[in-house]
């Protein structure tokens, strides 16, 4: 064993590298949709894959295999039966179903793949957002008012101050994420000393941004000449604008900018503070068992604390790239549902931010698809909404598959127990 | 200071207060009776707004509003009862459930109403509201100040009024209300006895969606004419905080939501006499800082039911 064991960590070594080689330079190509990047994601996942064989040895690994399977299986299958009711829906309201699915993926996943990449990279972070919190075991049902808050500031920094971009770039996000933090830093201390529930602070704090921004929006509006004055902010300066992607991949979409490997970064460090650092692991046991925490002397109000101020600078942040990235100005409603929509993200990611890098990308996959599908066909783009809410359904609804999965085990051994009486009587009566 | 006075002292200030505070007693009397069952509703904003669309739909086709209402109500029962078989016979978690129901809520709506009147925003309005049957007590309204205004309304906020006495007996004096109580307080001990939690349960949720539908009925057929998307507006949650700062009493969350009311009608007021010129989301802003206030301010003072939020699970042994 000790002999054959120094070339097998050599080969993990190389696999490691070629893992990480592949997979960042196809993961950028990809999503500037360079499709070919998606043989570099699959050697990555040769790669990885091989070096997870030589790690586990191979009966281990095809027991992990087939358990990642088993457990891919319900979402795959939700998503499925989703996508099946939505068209019922279709059909029972006088739509055509399937001319609109082939208009909803060939839009979202070829046609508009840029957009749907555009609209993943704010869901991204508001997901990570609302995800963080709920490890913590709270509900940041208000991230859009956060999102907001990140908004406003990215604007009002980026032309208030006129900076080069490299410094103003991190600056606006540092800023934003510190302030979306203090938005939610009420919610906290209400939660922590009075009691308050965060689903209600939260909510009405959204609600009150939103409601707000036109004043925001009139007072770094310039020109009131102009036709657009009450429902958009000036421009901000070119330096303040996120680096796009056709900067050095020339073919990819004009408007798509790093944002997106931004988010997907932030995604790993969120996952690294839950897993590897010590205030994830409290935030974990705050959220799993408060009364266990505290008796392992975790201090409740400051997790607290943390993990709401922490989901309110994630949501700000989201708010920022998409003004520096996309917009580069403020809207009356500037993708108004970022926020609520990561909701659904890190629900159907069950919290873990890994998983929210691929379920922001399928909400924006279905988001931008939703709307060549409704230019395309007459199919609305609101049943992309029902079959959303139909997807988080069903794959909640665990309880659902076990209730099936038992009546249909039920079922079958009626049918087996039926058989083998009849053939009892059968040779009973044969005898 | 002479401004102030004469806003809050104008009569058409308690009419426009008891008026506006209709839908969020509704819906908080729905929270009460779920919470009180220990159920956490926070689906309620989805509720009334799809019982907000039906109104308006069924009172558009038939031309009748009294139909529209009945539409509402069915809308929102059977919004509920997927509520209910989610919370109570799936076991999904309350709250995430309830977001899931609130952003279908939203999704159909809109959804419907490109199926339905093929745009979006606002709807077609309806014919006849249920403003039109306003009704004039007779004795009463002469009372001065107080008659003009309490007893001068239009029908669902009388039925408003009477739902909160309903409550307040039913909780006080029936087998049901007992049952309700302590399906919140002790699950189990109520299951003991012999009557099904998850029953009682349903019920309760069935009866919020009635609540939540005769909400949503006023604000499209009765207080305007037409159903707007999201057109609730976050009442659904300012109900909830109504039903914290009420202490989970129907009596006390009338009183809640009447402060809501009021918070509205003053902006309303404030706003339309130009008495401080501020831009006017200023004043819209003013009913969610009430409510944040309130929750903040009156949580402490009340406990809320032992079980609420917590799964029931009779296979479970009550886990």
């Amino acid at each position: 064993m000790s002999t054959r064991s120094v070339p097998v960590s050599a080969y993990r070594i190389v696999a490691g590298i070629l893992t990480f080689v592949l997979a960042v330079p196809g993961t950028i190509l990809y999503l500037a949709s360079y499709f070919w990047g998606a043989w570099l994601l699959a050697g990555a996942c040769a790669a990885y894959l091989a070096d997870r064989v030589l790690e586990l040895g191979r009966p281990a690994f095809f027991s992990l295999v087939r358990s990642a399977l088993r457990r891919s299986a319900m979402p795959a299958i939700g998503i499925v039966a989703a996508l099946l009711l939505g068209a019922a829906i279709m059909l029972a309201t006088g739509y055509n179903p399937l001319s609109s699915y082939k208009a909803l993926f060939y839009g979202g996943l070829v046609r508009g793949w840029s957009v749907s990449v555009l609209n993943a990279t704010p869901l991204l972070f508001t997901g990570l957002a609302v995800a963080f919190a709920f490890q913590g075991g709270f509900f940041n049902i208000g991230a859009q008012g956060q999102y907001f808050i990140g908004v406003m500031t990215a604007t009002w920094i980026g032309l208030a101050l006129k900076l080069p971009g490299i410094v103003e770039i991190p600056l606006i996000f540092v800023a934003a994420a510190f302030v979306g933090a203090a938005t939610n830093a009420i919610p906290a201390i209400l939660k922590v000393k009075t009691g308050a529930h965060e689903v209600v602070t939260t909510m009405m704090f959204a609600y009150a941004i939103s409601t707000l921004s036109p004043v925001f929006i009139r007072a770094f509006g310039g020109d009131p000449s102009h036709s657009m004055h009450p429902y958009a902010s000036d421009t901000l300066p070119e330096a303040a604008w996120l680096p796009t992607f056709k900067s050095f991949l020339p073919e990819a979409n004009y408007r798509l900018h790093i944002g997106i490997i931004l988010a997907i970064a932030c995604a790993v460090l969120v996952r690294f503070i839950l897993r590897s650092t010590s205030l994830g692991f409290k935030v974990r046991a705050v959220g799993n068992n408060p009364m266990a925490a505290k008796t392992q002397g975790i201090s409740i109000p400051r997790i607290t604390a943390a993990s709401l101020l922490i989901s309110g600078a994630l949501a700000a942040a989201a708010g920022a790239t998409q003004v520096l990235g996309l917009d580069h100005r403020m809207y009356q409603d500037l993708g108004a549902g970022y926020g609520w929509n990561g909701i659904s993200i890190a629900l159907l990611a069950r919290n873990n931010p890994i998983a929210i890098i691929f379920t922001s990308l399928l909400w924006g996959l279905l988001d931008s698809g939703g709307r060549y599908m409704a230019m395309t066909t007459r199919t609305p783009n609101s049943i992309i909404e029902i079959v959303k809410s139909i997807i988080l359904f069903l794959l909640l609804a665990e309880m659902l598959y076990q209730r099936i999965g038992l009546s249909l085990r039920a079922a079958f051994s009626r049918l087996r127990r039926g058989s083998d009486a009849r053939t009892g009587i059968e040779k009973e009566i044969g005898s | 200071m002479s401004g102030f006075a004469a806003v809050l002292l104008a009569p058409q200030l308690l009419e426009a207060t008891i008026r506006l505070s209709t839908p969020v007693t509704f819906a908080a009397l729905a929270a009460v009776v779920c919470e009180r069952s220990g159920i956490t509703n926070i689906a309620m904003e989805g509720i009334m707004l799809v019982g907000a669309f039906f109104s308006a739909y069924v009172g558009w086709l038939t031309g009748n509003p009294w139909i529209g209402l009945l539409g509402g109500l069915v809308a929102g029962a059977a919004f509920s009862l997927l509520f209910a078989w989610a919370t109570v016979s799936l076991h999904i978690n309350h709250v995430v459930a309830g977001a899931i129901m609130n952003i279908l809520a939203f999704g159909l709506t809109r959804y419907l109403m490109m199926v339905c009147y093929g745009r979006q925003g606002t709807s077609e309005a309806v014919p006849l509201t249920l403003d039109h049957y306003r009704l004039r007590v007779p004795l009463l309204s002469n009372i001065p100040y107080l008659g003009s205004a309490v007893f001068n309304q239009t029908p669902l906020v009388y039925l408003s009024l009477i739902s909160v006495a309903a409550l307040a007996w039913t909780f006080a004096r029936t087998r049901f209300g007992l049952s309700l109580t302590a399906s919140g307080e002790h699950p189990m001990a109520l299951e003991t006895l012999g009557r099904s939690v998850y029953r009682v349960r349903y019920q309760a949720v069935l009866l919020s969606g009635l609540l939540c539908g005769l909400a949503g009925a006023f604000l499209s057929i009765e207080n305007s004419n037409s159903f707007t998307e999201g057109m609730t507006n976050g009442r659904g949650f300012i109900a909830l905080a109504a039903n914290i700062a009420g202490g989970w009493q129907p009596v006390g969350v009338f009183l809640a939501s009447l402060f809501f009311g009021l918070v509205d009608a003053a902006q309303l007021r404030a706003q339309s006499i130009g008495l401080i010129h501020l831009p006017s989301e200023i004043f819209l802003v003013f009913p969610y800082i009430a409510t944040i206030v309130a929750v903040a301010g009156l949580v402490r003072k009340s406990r809320p039911p032992a079980a609420v939020g917590k799964d029931f699970n009779v296979e479970g042994g009550g886990d």
